[in-house]
């Protein structure tokens, strides 16, 4: 018995010194089966398989507004054999106190996308811009509701922030928490808020069955669905913006070879057609980054949202 | 619609499909036919495998291990005289003292015929009602919402066999247990007791899993009777002489089948108090009650029936209004939720060919119970003869992977455990365990649509009931509520003067 | 094991007290009329309601009610070892399934659980190397459920 469990041992030794990767790879996503988060992880893994020849199993841990799957990513051995599909939550929770985990405690991969924020309202709204809505919204406050994400969410800071920015108080637009962007839209449409904030793709199929109009994005230039839809630049001259994005990352203490070998082959699965074809099908907004440019962009978003948090009253 | 219906057949009568209706049709039976595991457990077993599937299939596996594992309980309750599961046991010595007058093939016939003409029965009820009460639930806001739930909590409380104290108070817990955890309208994590996983909150199917199967386990290990004795080995065509019960009682399975889909419907109250209620109601209306409890076929027809409508009952609410009739529905409502289809009314618009291919399970598993069943009672001499001590770990040990493969992690085996032996110690002193489950599955709801019905009436409680519907359930809910108190002070009142009361 | 009401009431009323005294830390949420402790705070004051009518029940019937009724299963040794079996092989799971891995913690549970219910020790022994073998099958090559390997080099 002794003699089979050391060579087992020697075994697992032995293969693991060998060429990086030589077993299956855990992509751990902190979203729900079935989201979007879910989808563009397991189109990634299934792309990456292709590249590296192994399995990338990807695996849902879910819960605690994904305070759950992160903390099990940055928790996993630094070996390239667990990695996950950190979200820009990761940049919100330790602000509010949620857990101690940063960015920083994460080998960044590569960025595969970025979705900014929105503004919509219902179709039959009297608001036909950005300006009109703001304009009420100062002129009654509490009188407008707003909807979309839970309490502190993506969406809720995006909206406040943008209040803050125009120097309106956030609580003038009170927030109802929401179980996401779809149960939001609902609400919207049936009359119960007046406001969401959420991305693009998410409102897509409310905007094309007419029932939504979406009044303003929060980025540098129209999304590539709705060419005509104004950034907030243009409606309100400011450079407030605002978006949630996915990385792919390991845990810190990343081997800097494992990393390298990571990086190319995710630049080559963001380069497919494959990965274009279905990102494009679900409407969502594909940016690369490699590791250097990624870390930057997740400390630019964290200092963002810090400061959207603070404005709500959210921060500790 | 009936393009929906035809998309809904393409969908059930898909090759995968049927094979996961045929499979779990088989481990249903077998599980109700093994006395100590339950419907419910079927259930919880069950859950962690159609997490893997696709919607209808997962939906099917459970309905049909359901509704077969309901019926299956008889045949333990005909041939050992001990309940396959809680559904079977208002008739079970009725059932057994026939097997003892050498009619067991009546009994175990009439337990499989009118079984699956009272699931029919519930079926065609929820096929006709279900679509109608969307269009109305399509209405509801988020104080209607509110109202529903603490209507379906009242439900769970006030309408089972244990002690109403005690069962408020297994409520309750759930409720706090639903508290637990980030996913509430704060944001706020709460009595995390700094562990990160339960920042998620408790998961259900741990939780289900540990109640409903670690339990079981416990109580079968730590059980002192004497072993299972067969009261024969002899069972002759189980269909002969079933037309003749049909015509010598229309009335009594009209009454079962109807009564049970009522109390399907009803929140907090399943199968077994349907089947207790119509065995109980027939003896009242029938023309000899001298007869029950002598080996008398007439209570069989009513309960049988009734047990099975109710399951179909109970799947009413939860369709609906995502509130679930029973502890089954409770799983199969979190499994909706799962696979991204939320149960409501939106579900009857957006998705109606996938509530029309579950209305189609219902159909065929009522259908395919007539030959899988008499399947079954030729084998349960074998079936029954299976050791216990063997099944019972290797349950275990599919408990611990199924409550590992829901987040994939030990702390859901973790959950598993401190759950089964919570479940344990309340089900030993009287505390029934379903009202905590229903408790957890509405406690999110119930806070959530609180919240944001004070949001956006601008803290105005009297919303709560100034639009019609709401108002009408508020006033529903008080009268369940506060009926049951009334009464006790009326015959304590009365009793105190020494006056008669009828009960 | 039986409880009197009165112990068991106890308990609740203590939980329902440690629940109050908990939600006294929570924050008000801005923007939210009702914070994140009312909710619990309502259950904790209902439950707390309850348990001392519990309490109360129990302390009238003390007399035919002991405190603790010690089950028939408690006071014979094997079932509380089958008990004990069962309750331990889930917390050696927890314990050591992720250095292990899920076969030979399996194994090992149900060997022992086989063992003290009574199975000839040769079937034991056979099952509690099939069985884990038949799950692991099931769940980790056709769910994909990631069943931790531990000790074993991946086989399949």
């Amino acid at each position: 018995m002794r003699t089979l469990l050391a060579a087992l041992l020697v075994a697992a030794a032995t293969t693991a010194q060998a060429q990086y990767p030589n077993r299956p790879v855990q992509l751990i996503v902190p979203w729900g089966a079935g989201g979007g988060t879910d989808a563009t992880a397991r189109i990634i893994g299934a792309l990456m398989e292709k590249e590296l020849k192994q399995p990338f199993n990807v695996v849902n841990r879910t819960g605690g507004s994904g305070v759950v799957g992160h903390d099990a990513i940055a928790r996993a051995p630094a070996d390239g054999y667990t990695l996950g599909l950190i979200t820009v939550e990761i940049t919100m929770m330790h602000h509010v106190g949620l857990t101690p985990l940063t960015y920083k405690d994460y080998t960044p991969i590569g960025l595969m996308n970025a979705d900014p924020s929105g503004i919509s309202v219902r179709a039959d709204s009297p608001y036909k811009s950005v300006k009109d809505l703001l304009a009420a919204v100062k002129a009654n406050p509490g009188k407008f509701k707003a909807s979309g994400t839970g309490q502190g969410g993506i969406w809720h800071l995006a909206i406040a922030g943008l209040l803050k920015d125009q120097g309106i108080d956030p609580g003038a637009l009170p927030w109802v928490p929401s179980q996401g962007a779809a149960p939001g839209l609902q609400d919207l449409v049936s009359g119960g808020v007046e406001v969401v904030p959420c991305s693009i793709p998410e409102a897509r199929a409310m905007i094309d069955a007419g029932k939504v109009r979406a009044l303003a994005i929060m980025d540098d230039n129209p999304p590539a669905l709705y060419p005509n839809l104004p950034t907030l630049k243009k409606e309100l001259g400011t450079n407030w913006k605002i978006a949630a994005w996915r990385v792919i990352a390991a845990p810190k203490g990343l081997p800097a070879d494992v990393q390298k070998t990571l990086a190319i082959a995710l630049k080559k699965v963001y380069d497919s057609k494959d990965y274009k074809e279905f990102m494009a099908k679900q409407g969502y907004g594909t940016v690369w980054a490699g590791p250097e440019d990624t870390a930057k962009f997740m400390a630019a978003s964290d200092a963002n949202l810090g400061g959207a948090l603070k404005a709500v009253g959210l921060a500790k | 619609m009936l393009h929906a219906y035809a998309q809904a057949f393409a969908l059930v009568f898909d090759p995968y499909v049927l094979t996961v209706i045929l499979c779990s049709a088989l481990f249903g039976l077998f599980v109700g036919c093994i006395p100590g595991l339950t419907a419910t457990m079927a259930t919880a077993l069950l859950v962690p495998i159609t997490f893997f599937m696709p919607p209808v299939p997962a939906v099917a596996a459970i309905v049909t291990a359901t509704a077969m594992a309901i019926f299956s309980g008889d045949i333990p309750g005909a041939l050992l005289r001990i309940p396959g599961t809680p559904a079977s046991a208002a008739y079970t010595d009725e059932a057994y003292a026939m097997t003892k007058k050498g009619q067991a093939e009546v009994a175990l016939g009439a337990g499989l015929v009118f079984s699956a003409i009272g699931g029919l029965f519930g079926t065609a009820v929820m096929m006709t009602s279900a679509p109608a009460l969307a269009e109305i639930a399509l209405k509801f806001s988020d104080y209607e919402y509110f109202w529903m739930v603490v209507l379906g909590l009242a439900g769970a409380v006030f309408i089972g066999n244990a002690s109403v104290l005690k069962a408020s108070m297994s409520l309750l817990l759930g409720l706090l247990v639903a508290c637990i955890g980030l996913d509430n309208p704060a944001g706020y994590p709460r009595f995390d007791l700094g562990i990160t996983e339960l920042k998620g909150g408790v998961s259900l199917i741990p939780m289900m899993v540990g109640m409903f199967a670690v339990s079981e386990i416990l109580r079968f290990v730590v059980h002192m009777d004497p072993p299972l004795k067969l009261a024969t080995e002899k069972i002759g065509n189980v269909f002969k002489g079933m037309w003749g019960l049909l015509v010598k009682y229309p009335w009594p399975l009209v009454r079962g089948s109807a009564l049970g889909t009522v109390i399907g419907i009803q929140p907090g109250s399943g199968a077994d108090m349907a089947a207790w209620m119509s065995y109980a109601m027939a003896k009242k209306f029938s023309k000899e009650p001298e007869k029950f409890g002598t080996g008398h076929v007439e209570g069989i027809v009513e309960a049988g029936a009734a047990n099975n409508s109710a399951l179909a009952g109970a799947w009413i609410p939860a369709l609906v209004f995502g509130i679930p009739g029973d502890s089954i529905t409770a799983i199969a409502i979190g499994v909706l939720y799962l696979k991204g289809l939320n149960p409501g009314p939106t579900l009857f618009i957006n998705n109606p060919q996938n509530i029309y291919a579950i209305f189609l399970v219902f159909v065929l598993a009522n259908i395919i119970m007539l030959p899988l069943g008499w399947l079954t009672i030729k084998a349960a001499k074998n079936v029954l003869r299976l050791p216990r001590n063997i099944l019972m770990p290797a349950i275990l040990l599919f408990c611990i992977v199924g409550s590992f493969a829901i987040n994939n992690t030990v702390f859901g085996v973790l959950l598993t455990l401190v759950f089964g032996l919570l479940a344990f110690v309340l089900e030993e002193n009287g505390f029934p365990v379903a009202p905590a489950i229903l408790g957890v599955v509405l406690g999110q709801m119930m806070e959530e649509n609180f919240i944001k019905s004070m949001i956006k009436s601008d803290g105005d409680v009297t919303a709560f009931v100034t639009r019609p519907i709401a108002g009408f359930l508020a006033v529903s809910t008080f009268i369940i509520l506060f009926w049951p108190i009334g009464a006790w002070l009326w015959r304590r009142y009365f009793s105190r003067r020494n006056m008669p009361v009828a009960e | 094991m039986k409880f009197n009401d009165a112990v068991l009431g106890a308990i609740f009323l203590a939980l329902s007290i440690a629940v109050l005294v908990t939600i006294q830390g929570f924050p008000k949420i801005p923007g939210q009329s009702v914070g994140p402790s009312a909710f619990p705070g309502l259950i904790a004051v209902l439950l707390a309601g309850c348990s001392i009518a519990l309490i109360w029940r129990g302390w009238r019937e003390r007399a035919s009610q002991p405190l603790v009724a010690i089950g028939a299963w408690l006071s014979s040794p094997p079932h509380v070892r089958n008990f004990l079996v069962v309750v331990g092989g889930l917390v050696f799971y927890v314990l050591a399934a992720d250095t292990l891995g899920f076969l030979p913690c399996g194994a090992i549970i149900l060997c022992a659980l086989f063992l003290t219910l009574r199975v000839r020790p040769l079937l034991a022994v056979a099952l509690a190397l099939i069985v884990p073998v038949v799950i692991h099958l099931i769940f980790y090559k056709l769910l994909r459920v990631p069943l931790p390997w531990g000790v074993l080099p991946v086989m399949w």
